[in-house]
């Protein structure tokens, strides 16, 4: 490839126009906060890519695994909680296995995924975090988790029917269904578990309500 | 012999068939499964996405379950097996306050490591009737039963052996491969059905090349989504069999073919042609 910094020629200083965005939006807050939190030590990343490299669904990404981890260095935070990553990571454990320098990769994602849950930023995959957020709501309501029933609180929920039918995933996904009912794999009632009433009252208590 | 189990919530809907198998494999081996009474569900991935806490109050309260009852837990779920050792983990780290009276000192096992000591070989290899000797399969783990290792407790997570040692002790020709613990796309489906279906089309093609006619699974989740890929059928199916479903299989002259009805890709036509039906 040719060199256009070795060339003089070329060579052009920085263009002093360019909006160049600031290290980390309130210096090392964001960073010292997820170190913490998560207990990762950070400067530990030398950008090997491993994490990347081993990631299934890397390809997925608008931000890799390895970006992210740089991302929490210079404090972009916005960026982070917007980014569809942190909600399609399948939290294989990939990256966190193969780092080298023990970097739990899948535990920030998952831990910048907390935050942008309990943060006013839309979340990009918007069905995904509708799906755990339903998910555990059903869990509250009756200890266990029932496919249909699950299924069912899902597509209620504002906006998810509406897209599925509109991207045409509808139809398959109706279909898919009828065929599961018909194998006898989707049971339409389930058994709650009786200790529904200790799981809501721990569940509240962790929400600071009291009740 | 006895254990408690704790069988999730998949093994109460999709995956009822594995259940059933369990319960019948156990008792040919004469080992008593006691249901972790009113267990409740482990959180599973969204708990662990959403709530730090729940993620770890929400196994909880079935580990302090089995410690009432005093036996070690038997967990088929992958997730749920690596949910529960995760909880157990931070009980003893004393970060959160648990609602419930638990110590964390009680025995997770997870199914198929229990089923592959060299005791229970030996005792699988008494039970056996039919061995499967004519049937190629590879052995499929998935990510939450070897991964992380420092949870999992895996040393050997890039190339478990727990199920290929089961497979292999039911006479089934076990193929080795390089897909074994490889994502299959987990619950990503429900927003993103592109994705698990990349991965999981992947997993079958690398199945074929290997030269298998089946795959053995112990996860719910791998199971449903390899065997729902495969919807369209456009090309000849590739049955997803539970570890169990495939012992059973061997240990009774007539396995029961009701189990097989709840498959997707149909195993009936190729455990015909082999005459193990």
């Amino acid at each position: 490839m040719h060199n256009s910094i070795s060339d003089p020629e070329t060579a052009t200083e920085h263009d002093p126009c360019e909006q160049r965005e600031l290290i980390g939006d309130r210096g090392d807050y964001f960073l010292n906060r997820i170190q913490g939190e998560t207990g990762v030590n950070f400067s530990a990343c030398y950008q090997c890519e491993r994490c990347t490299n081993a990631c299934p669904i890397s390809g997925f990404m608008d931000l890799k695994p390895h970006q992210i981890i740089r991302y929490v260095q210079l404090g972009w935070r916005i960026r982070l909680l917007k980014s569809s990553t942190i909600w399609i990571c399948l939290s294989c454990e990939m990256c966190t296995t193969y780092c080298p320098n023990e970097v739990d990769v899948a535990e920030i994602i998952n831990h910048l995924r907390m935050m942008a849950a309990s943060s006013s930023i839309t979340p990009k995959e918007k069905s995904l975090a509708v799906f755990h957020r339903t998910f555990l709501e059903e869990l509250i309501k009756s200890g266990r988790i029932n496919e249909f029933r699950l299924m069912r609180a899902y597509y209620s929920k504002p906006d998810i029917l509406h897209t599925k039918i509109k991207n045409g995933t509808f139809k398959e996904e109706f279909r898919l269904a009828m065929t599961l009912l018909r194998k006898g794999r989707l049971k339409l009632s389930a058994p709650k578990s009786k200790a529904v009433k200790e799981i809501q009252k721990a569940y509240f208590q962790t929400r600071g309500e009291i009740s | 012999m006895k254990l408690s189990f704790y069988p999730g919530c998949s093994l109460e809907g999709m995956a009822n068939d594995y259940c059933e198998s369990i319960y019948a494999v156990f008792k040919d081996l004469g080992i008593d499964l006691v249901e972790i009474e009113d267990w409740s569900c482990c959180g599973a991935t969204a708990a662990h996405s959403l709530s730090e806490v729940m993620s770890v109050i929400l196994p909880a309260r079935n580990l302090a379950a089995a410690e009432k009852m005093g036996l070690d837990i038997i967990c088929p779920c992958s997730l749920c097996f690596n949910r529960l050792l995760f909880s157990q983990k931070m009980i003893k780290k004393k970060i959160f306050h648990i609602p419930w009276h638990v110590t964390g000192n009680i025995r997770v096992l997870d199914m198929t490591r229990f089923l592959a000591k060299p005791s229970i070989i030996k005792l699988i290899k008494q039970c056996i009737l039919k061995p499967l000797d004519s049937l190629k399969v590879v052995c499929y783990y998935g990510c939450q039963m070897v991964r992380p290792p420092k949870i999992t407790g895996y040393a050997d997570y890039e190339n478990p052996q727990t199920l290929d040692h089961i497979a292999a002790a039911a006479g089934a020709q076990v193929i080795d491969w390089s897909y074994k613990s490889t994502c299959c796309g987990a619950s990503i489906g429900i927003g993103r059905r592109e994705i698990v279906e990349s991965l999981s089309k992947r997993i079958l093609q690398k199945t074929q090349q290997a030269g298998a006619e089946a795959i053995v699974v112990s996860c719910p989740l791998c199971q449903s989504n390899l065997d729902i890929v495969q919807k369209d059928r456009s090309q000849p199916p590739t049955p997803i069999f539970y570890i169990t479903e495939l012992l059973r299989l061997s240990f009774n002259d007539k396995g029961n073919p009701k189990w097989f009805k709840m498959h997707v890709a149909d195993p009936v036509p190729l455990l015909k042609a082999k005459g193990l039906l």
